[in-house]
Formats: structure tokens, C-alpha cells, sequence
């Protein structure tokens, strides 16, 4: 059996608060294999936030273990993570979080800068992405001037401009209508049969969440087995 | 890689993008910097200034006064510089090149008709020289003049203004105190005004012998001005002269002096401290500016950081390391201290020059004090450009990206 690009063993987050610690996940058993892609679901206040910003390397869990890409993560100094998010992983937001002072491209060409390639070349990569988002001629174009759903395919490009094995979106169609919302999903899902990219997805919506090859549910920050499990007591 | 050409370009960006307040926090670093310079180039100006004005009075000199009676209880009454008191100093003195008695008055001076008083000096011809004194027209009298007692005089360039108006005065005879006729063999050239504002010019020396004659009832100097043999040779010179006034007066080893021996060099170095001790709290004063445009740059770029929260838990989602963060807070810093700078550099140079040139100064502008106050103002900038800078990389991505 291949490695799978991510695995959680026992992870658990506890925030410290006044009266004692807080637990937020407990104990997340996860194993996703290169290529899947996953809705992550659960009502407010399971633990989904939590468990995507550890899987994003942009927060680490207070126990167990986290193994990205067959590597363990669950330790790394700010400085590592933010090489492990570079070259690992891509976000999509639900509100875009585009640079408004830059222009598409230079929006889309911003992790290769940090990744240290030349800007010609940056360019260049950032021009042929999204052409292939169908934004060819919108490159010059600062944030305020694109569409929502134009906005959402920008930072898509910019989230697999370094060739990340992971994708992480963060309700990415919930800032946009139902329609421009499946066109997104659409893209997400030929980005990911080209490029082998697994995809996790946040998301309320069982609509959405149907174009997921599986699902998980999320509970009091535990794993559990069902939807109705998942929202019985509270929806 | 944190600091290549493309993060210093995206930090130019963004300083023009809001040129308002790049300009706003530049500026005080601007003044800190301009002031810097301008206050040291002030100081440096005064000093030379000051210093060159003292020369006038030639530097090499030591002069012997009779002290003022009454400081000293114990003091007899005052001694005068007499003439044997000269003469010994001539005698035994060993390191001196010259030894010049100087007596004067405040007298008239009368020609045809018209009086109007003047300094009326005693000398002897050496004290042209040493007082780089020159003659506009005519000449000056020698030591013939002396052992004759001639009564001659050169005058200075106001007695022969306020006497003699378009005239000539050479070769005419003026009438000192009321009652020595001499005849004007030169008229000296114009010095000015000296530091407490005193007319330099208002002046008329003749012989000391016959000003001893004719001038006064006893003899008894003002002063007298010694020069030593160079200039190493000041403090020996000092010492022979308070030995051999010292057995002239008849006082003792122990006795304090009844006469004062002091130099303009001393002078010249006291003025020289003060002058210098200005200029250092002037510098301090301008440092203390510089600080505070130090201080200017952090709160804006503070603000800033706290503005731009979210671009930076983008880009730290993105992938930019704490590390690249802080270079471009940094760097973002560092192009608003130099442009501050380049800006203060000139500021400062040019009310450097103007200030100098209507106050008569030399404009004094050292590269070394440039690149001083330069290399300061970054160092500043940076220095205060640090803590925003570090605030950003420290900043938690998920709490800037957290959503409203």
C-alpha cells in the first residue's frame, strides 16, 4: 500500500484558558491518500477549524501525531512550517484573501516569490495558471475589478502555483451564488484529476460536499462514523 | 533569498503607493538628519570663527600686566612695569625674541581745530609686526625714531577718517593730549571690530620714549608684550619671565605675583573649549531630534502593520517564512530612512550654507560629519524600523486571517 500524503495519529489540540485547558480535537485518527479528495464536515464549534489549520501547518497539535508526505510535521519551528506550507500546500479561502494592492498576476505569482524564482519566470507559471482558470486576460486586473467568481479562480491558481500535493479549501463557494459556487467546484475537480492534487473541503453545504470522493464527520472533536451523528443533537 | 531585488521592488511599491505617509514618516528623520548636520557645521563655523578672531591678536604673545590692586590683601600696593623692569627682562631674559613695553592713554587728538579722542599707544616698532599691523599709505617709524624720541605717529584708519576726512594726512601735524605736536608719517590699514566690538581702528602709536617723554610723569606701562624665541619655547619663557620679575620687585620665592603673565593662546584654547562644548550640545540636541525621527518611523510602520493584518496572514498562508516577513518590514523601513536621509543630507547642507554665509561663518560642511550623521539616521531607522518589523513576523496567521 502506497504512503498515504496525510496521516493523523491520536491528534489532539487543547487551547489553555483560565480554568484549565480547553479540549478542541481529541484524539483524530485520519488517513488520506494521495490524489482523494475529502469533505471535511461538522457543525460550528467541532473542531473543523482547528483540524485545518494543524493539517495547514498553520497551527500544531498539542498531542499526537501529524505525517505529511510521509514526513512527521507535528514539531516543526514557524519557520519550517511556513516551508512546509510553500512547498505542501495550497489554501482557497471563502472570502478570497487576494492581495488587494496587487494585481492578478502578481497575486498569483506571490509563493514563487517566496520560493525564490526569478519574477520573469514567476510570471510566466503565474500567466500559463490562469490562463488555464480562463482568466488569460485579466492578469493586469487588481482584485476589486473581478467578479467573485473571478476572484475565486485567482486564488485558486495562486494556491497551486508551487505544485502542492495538498489543496486546502475553506468553504470556497460560500461566498458566491450556486451557480458560479458548481463552476468553482467544476475547476477545483479538473485541477484535480490533472494535476493529482488532493483536496480537502470545508464545507456546510451537502450539495458541495456530494462532489467529495468521501466524507468526514467531525464531532466534539472526534471522528464520527455518520451525518447523523455528526448533526443529530444540533440541527 | 529573503532579500532579493524582487522584495526591495515590492517594498518600493509600497511606499509609493501612499505618498502622503511615506513623505509623513520620512520627514522627521529628515529633520533629525538636516538638523545633525546643520548644528555640527554651526558649532565648527562659530569655533573657527571665533578662533580666527582671537588670532588677530597674534598667538605667540605673552603678555605681562601689572595686577589689579586689591585682590590680594597680602599684595603691596601695585608695582608698575617701569622701565628697569623692562630693561632687566632685556638683560637677563634668554628665551625671548622680543621684549615690546606698551604704554597708553586715552587722549585727544587734535588737527586743525578739530579734537576727538583716541587710544594713544607707546611702542615699539617690533609691534607692528607682531600685530601684523600694515600701513595703507606712509610708513612706520624704526628704532632711530626711539633712541631720538622723535615725535612722530602713525595713525589708524579712523582718527585719519574722522580728522582728516578727504585730506591726506601724511606728512601733517596732529597734536596728542593736548600738548605733543607729531607729525603723521603712515596711516595703518583698516582691522575692524574686535570680539567685544571695540573700534581696532581707532588708534595712534608713536615711540614709547617719547610718549614716556612728553605723555605721562611717571613711567609706567600698561603692559608689556613678550615674544619668545618660538613656539615651543612659551612655557620657558613664562617661567623666565615671573623669575625675573619676581627678583625685580624684590619679593620672595613664596610671594604671590604682583604682576599677571597670560597669552592669547590661552585665550584661543579657552574659547576654543567653549566653542567646542557648544558645538557637542548642539550635535546632542540635534541627536535627540534624530531619535525622535527614529521614533516617528516606528509608529507609522507600527500602524502600518496593524493595518495590513490580513496581507500578512496571507502571505504568511502563502508560504513567507517569519524570516521573509520581517525583511520586508525591514527593508520597507530602510527605504523610507534613506530616502529620509538623502532628503536630510540636503536639507541639512543647504541651511548649513545659508546660515553661514549670513553670519559671516565659514562654511564648514565635513564629509566625515555627512556620512556621521547619514550613516546615524539609518542606523536609527533601521534600528526603530526593527520592533514593527518583528511585530509582523510574529504575528499569528491564523488570528490575521481569522474572519470578521
Amino acid at each position: 500500500m502506497p504512503t498515504p500524503v496525510i496521516e493523523t495519529v491520536e491528534l489532539s489540540k487543547t487551547y489553555e484558558g483560565a480554568v484549565g485547558g480547553v479540549p478542541v480535537l481529541s484524539g483524530v485518527d485520519l488517513t488520506i491518500e494521495y490524489g482523494e479528495v475529502v469533505a471535511l464536515r461538522g457543525p460550528s464549534g467541532s473542531g473543523k477549524s482547528t483540524l485545518l489549520n494543524i493539517l495547514g501547518c498553520l497551527d500544531r497539535p498539542s498531542r499526537g501525531r501529524y505525517v505529511l508526505g510521509g514526513s512527521d510535521v507535528s514539531g516543526l519551528t514557524r519557520e519550517e512550517q511556513a516551508w512546509v506550507r510553500l512547498h505542501y500546500i495550497g489554501f482557497v479561502f471563502q472570502s478570497f484573501h487576494l492581495l488587494s494592492h496587487a494585481t492578478a498576476l502578481e497575486n498569483v505569482s506571490l509563493p514563487l516569490h517566496y520560493a525564490g524564482v526569478p519574477r520573469s519566470k514567476a510570471e510566466q507559471t503565474a500567466r500559463e495558471l490562469l490562463s488555464r482558470v480562463g482568466l488569460n486576460h485579466r492578469g493586469s486586473h487588481f482584485p476589486a475589478q473581478l467578479s467573485g467568481g473571478e476572484r475565486q479562480r485567482v486564488a485558486i491558481a495562486r494556491a497551486l502555483m508551487s505544485r502542492p500535493p495538498v489543496l486546502l479549501a475553506d468553504e470556497p463557494t460560500g461566498a458566491l451564488d450556486t451557480r458560479t459556487g458548481t463552476e468553482i467546484m467544476r475547476l477545483l475537480l479538473e485541477l484535480h484529476r490533472e494535476r493529482g492534487t488532493s483536496i480537502i473541503l470545508v464545507t456546510h453545504d451537502p450539495s458541495v460536499a456530494e462532489y467529495a470522493d468521501r466524507q468526514i464527520f467531525l464531532r466534539d472533536g472526534k471522528v464520527v462514523s455518520t451525518p447523523e451523528a455528526s448533526l443529530g443533537a444540533r440541527s | 533569498m529573503a532579500l532579493g531585488p524582487e522584495t526591495w521592488r515590492l517594498a518600493l511599491k509600497l511606499v509609493v503607493r501612499q505618498p502622503g505617509r511615506s513623505a509623513l514618516t520620512m520627514l522627521g528623520l529628515a529633520i533629525g538628519v538636516g538638523a545633525f548636520i546643520a548644528m555640527v557645521s554651526f558649532g565648527e563655523g562659530a569655533r573657527r570663527s571665533v578662533v580666527a578672531q582671537f588670532e588677530v591678536l597674534g598667538t605667540n604673545l605673552i603678555k605681562v600686566q601689572t595686577s589689579t590692586p586689591g585682590v590680594n590683601p597680602k599684595m603691596r600696593p601695585p608695582m608698575h612695569l617701569s622701565d628697569s623692569d623692562v630693561a632687566m627682562l632685556v638683560r637677563e631674559g634668554t628665551t625671548f625674541a622680543h621684549v615690546l613695553p606698551v604704554a597708553r592713554k586715552n587722549a585727544g587728538v587734535a588737527y586743525g581745530g578739530e579734537q576727538r579722542p583716541s587710544f594713544i599707544n607707546g611702542v615699539a616698532p617690533g609691534y607692528f609686526a607682531i600685530h601684523a599691523w600694515d600701513v595703507a599709505a606712509g610708513g612706520i617709524f624704526d628704532q632711530s625714531d626711539v633712541n631720538e624720541r622723535a615725535k612722530v605717529c602713525v595713525i589708524g584708519k579712523t582718527p585719519a577718517r574722522e580728522l582728516f576726512g578727504d585730506r591726506d594726512p601724511l606728512g601733517q601735524t596732529v597734536t596728542l593730549a593736548g600738548v605733543l605736536p607729531c607729525r603723521v608719517i603712515g596711516v595703518l590699514s583698516e582691522k575692524g571690530f574686535s570680539t567685544n566690538g571695540n573700534d581696532i581702528d581707532d588708534i595712534v602709536l608713536l615711540p614709547y620714549t617719547t610718549y614716556n617723554t612728553h605723555l605721562t610723569d611717571r613711567i609706567a606701562y600698561a603692559y608689556v608684550e613678550i615674544e619668545p624665541l618660538n613656539k615651543d619655547l612659551l612655557d620657558a619663557a613664562r617661567a623666565e619671565i615671573t623669575d625675573i620679575l619676581h627678583r625685580a620687585h624684590g619679593l620672595d620665592t613664596g610671594d604671590p605675583n604682583d604682576f599677571s603673565v597670560s597669552s592669547p593662546l590661552e585665550v584661543i584654547r579657552a574659547a576654543d573649549r567653549t566653542a567646542r562644548i557648544l558645538g557637542t550640545l548642539l550635535a546632542a540636541i540635534a541627536a535627540v531630534s534624530l531619535l525622535v525621527g527614529g521614533i516617528g518611523i516606528m509608529n507609522i510602520q507600527l500602524v502600518s502593520v496593524a493595518e495590513r493584518t490580513e496581507e500578512i496572514g496571507v502571505r504568511a498562508a502563502i508560504g513567507a517564512a517569519p524570516s521573509q516577513i520581517l525583511a520586508q518590514f525591514l527593508i520597507e523601513a530602510l527605504i523610507l530612512t534613506i530616502i529620509g536621509t538623502i532628503v536630510g543630507v540636503t536639507l541639512g547642507i543647504v541651511v548649513a550654507s545659508v546660515v553661514a554665509s549670513n553670519m559671516g561663518w565659514p562654511r564648514v560642511i565635513s564629509p566625515s560629519g555627512v556620512l556621521l550623521s547619514a550613516g546615524f539616521g539609518i542606523a536609527v531607522g533601521v534600528l526603530f524600523g526593527y520592533l514593527p518589523a518583528r511585530r509582523a513576523a510574529l504575528l499569528d496567521p491564523i488570528h490575521a486571517l481569522r474572519r470578521q
